[in-house]
């Protein structure tokens, strides 16, 4: 399915979710339901159920542990790189349940990009870095290649800083502006979701709010999922945020009403600093 | 007011603040307690004390606004915490302006302790003491926090309406009965539309308390007792 159809097919009806408060005026681009995680035999995902709504912002908060960090793994099944893990449930991206077996995984991680903590760059020129990703899925002329990494580099803010130097390693870059390749190189393969866990975390603030200045401008046509230990950096990126504390989904609303006058006494005592 | 941050600083900036507010309180009340004996005993010393102590209130909101600054810039407050501080604000703002009427009263009384004493004089202070009650328990539900005290606050001001309601119409029959009166009367009417705000800053910090325990504003329309602003004044007719 391409992208375009399948943001044509995205349901429109609200879901049966406990513990939404959020209105459910905008269309749901995944829906996750009922999922529950397993590292082996250790439950680490109970019973999550939250949308994640299209072009909007939705930040997964919560103290080390919470389940955050594995439930973006869940979401393009990553986490089958490794033994012994599984998940449970589905995950509705559009209609199509990517839990379900049988899936291209390979496919999946391009409608689906992920970018990490600590920036990735492959040792290889900042171009490849780029091209990398879109020559596994497309094969391209020379001359539409170099204008997917052109603009994937405009779209990560990145362009006017490495233009000039295409051809460099992509390692010689500052750890912000690597980020940012990362960042092309997720967006170069014109995914439909972006998922990134604590993008910002090992960068310095200058960096950070480049960094959350792109997440305003991708999500105009992304839909993104955010996972932050900085909850300053939710209120301030998402439009959703859904707080989560062992594995447990404990409130998921609009992010205004999670940092002004959340429902749960639990969230309030996380983001007011009141249990660690 | 909850605790038990992990930063414990945060919860002691957080109690100095809620301090002040309530010193601020304290102060304001008793500025009106003191302008009102001051114009019953017609002492023009303690008014000019009174007047002169409004100073204090100002420098504890100039206080509670560095607190509240410093709160916001280093601590980021979210949820609860904002409100506090928020709310803090605009209460200040408000028993500044209680302040500002105390000393208004006692202003007044100097000037009103120069002429021969009005019969209506005698309303004054069962104003003042319904205000001062309204102040005092606006404080103490914002001590407790107790959103239920603060409504019930919001509500009695209908009955200082209705009290400056029944003076104003009072003073006017006065006045026109004696011209002679007018100066005095004048005084009294701006001392008894003084206390008659100070109910209405009372109902405002019912309702910031409202927002800060409930997180959500009070909407509801509040009941009024004033009704002198619509008064038609006729030199030929005394008011009903």
């Amino acid at each position: 399915m391409s992208p375009a159809t399948a943001r044509q097919a995205m349901p429109i009806s609200p879901p049966d979710l406990p513990r939404t408060e959020a209105q459910p005026a905008l269309r749901h681009k995944v829906l996750i339901r009922n999922v529950d995680f397993y590292y082996g035999t250790f439950k680490a995902l109970k019973n999550i159920s939250m949308p994640l709504h299209d072009r909007r912002v939705t930040a997964f908060i919560g103290p080390s542990g919470c389940g955050k960090s594995t439930l973006l793994r869940v979401l393009n099944r990553i986490y089958e790189l490794y033994p012994g893990q599984r998940a449970t449930g589905e995950v509705m991206v559009d209609n199509e349940n990517i839990l379900a077996p049988g899936l291209d995984l390979n496919l999946l991680r391009a409608r689906i990009g992920m970018v990490f903590q600590k920036p990735t760059p492959f040792p290889m020129s900042i171009y490849d870095n780029i091209a990398f990703g879109v020559r596994l899925y497309e094969t391209l002329p020379r001359h539409e290649l170099d204008e997917r990494v052109e603009s994937a580099l405009r779209r990560a803010a990145l362009w006017e800083e490495v233009k000039d130097k295409l051809q460099q390693s992509g390692l010689s870059l500052s750890g912000g502006q690597q980020q940012r390749l990362c960042i092309a190189r997720a967006v170069a393969v014109r995914p439909e979701i972006l998922l990134l866990d604590e993008p910002a975390s090992a960068l310095d603030p200058i960096s950070t709010q480049r960094i959350e200045e792109l997440i305003a401008e991708l999500k105009a046509d992304y839909c993104i999922a955010l996972v932050t230990h900085n909850m300053q950096q939710a209120a301030r990126t998402s439009d959703y945020t859904a707080f989560m504390y062992l594995g447990e989904l404990i409130e998921f609303d609009e992010t205004e009403r999670i940092f002004t006058h959340p429902k749960e006494k639990h969230t309030e005592d996380y983001i007011t600093g009141r249990f660690g | 007011m909850p605790s038990e941050h992990i930063t414990r600083a945060y919860d002691e900036e957080l109690r100095r603040l809620a301090n002040t507010v309530a010193e601020m309180g304290g102060l304001a009340e008793s500025q009106l307690g003191a302008a009102i004996e001051a114009v019953m005993t017609r002492d023009t010393e303690l008014a000019a004390h009174v007047v002169e102590g409004d100073v204090k209130v100002d420098q504890l909101e100039r206080e509670l606004d560095n607190l509240a600054i410093r709160l916001l810039a280093l601590r980021q407050p979210v949820a609860r915490d904002l409100r506090e501080i928020f709310s803090a604000l605009k209460i200040a703002s408000d028993l500044e302006r209680i302040g500002d009427y105390a000393a208004n009263v006692a202003k007044r009384s100097i000037a009103l302790s120069q002429t021969p004493a009005v019969r209506p004089v005698h309303a004054l202070p069962r104003m003042a003491h319904l205000a001062q009650l309204l102040i005092k328990d606006v404080l103490d539900s914002y001590v407790q926090r107790d959103a239920a005290k603060a409504y019930s606050v919001w509500t009695r001001d209908a009955e200082l309406d209705e009290m400056y309601s029944s003076l104003f119409r009072e003073l006017l029959t006065y006045m026109m009965e004696d011209p002679r009166s007018i100066g005095s009367c004048t005084h009294l009417l701006f001392m008894a539309k003084n206390i008659e705000r100070i109910g209405d800053h009372a109902t405002n910090i019912a309702e910031n308390l409202y927002y800060l325990v409930n997180g959500t504003p009070l909407e509801e329309v509040r009941p009024k007792g004033d009704v002198s602003s619509l008064e038609v004044i006729m030199p030929d007719r005394a008011p009903q």
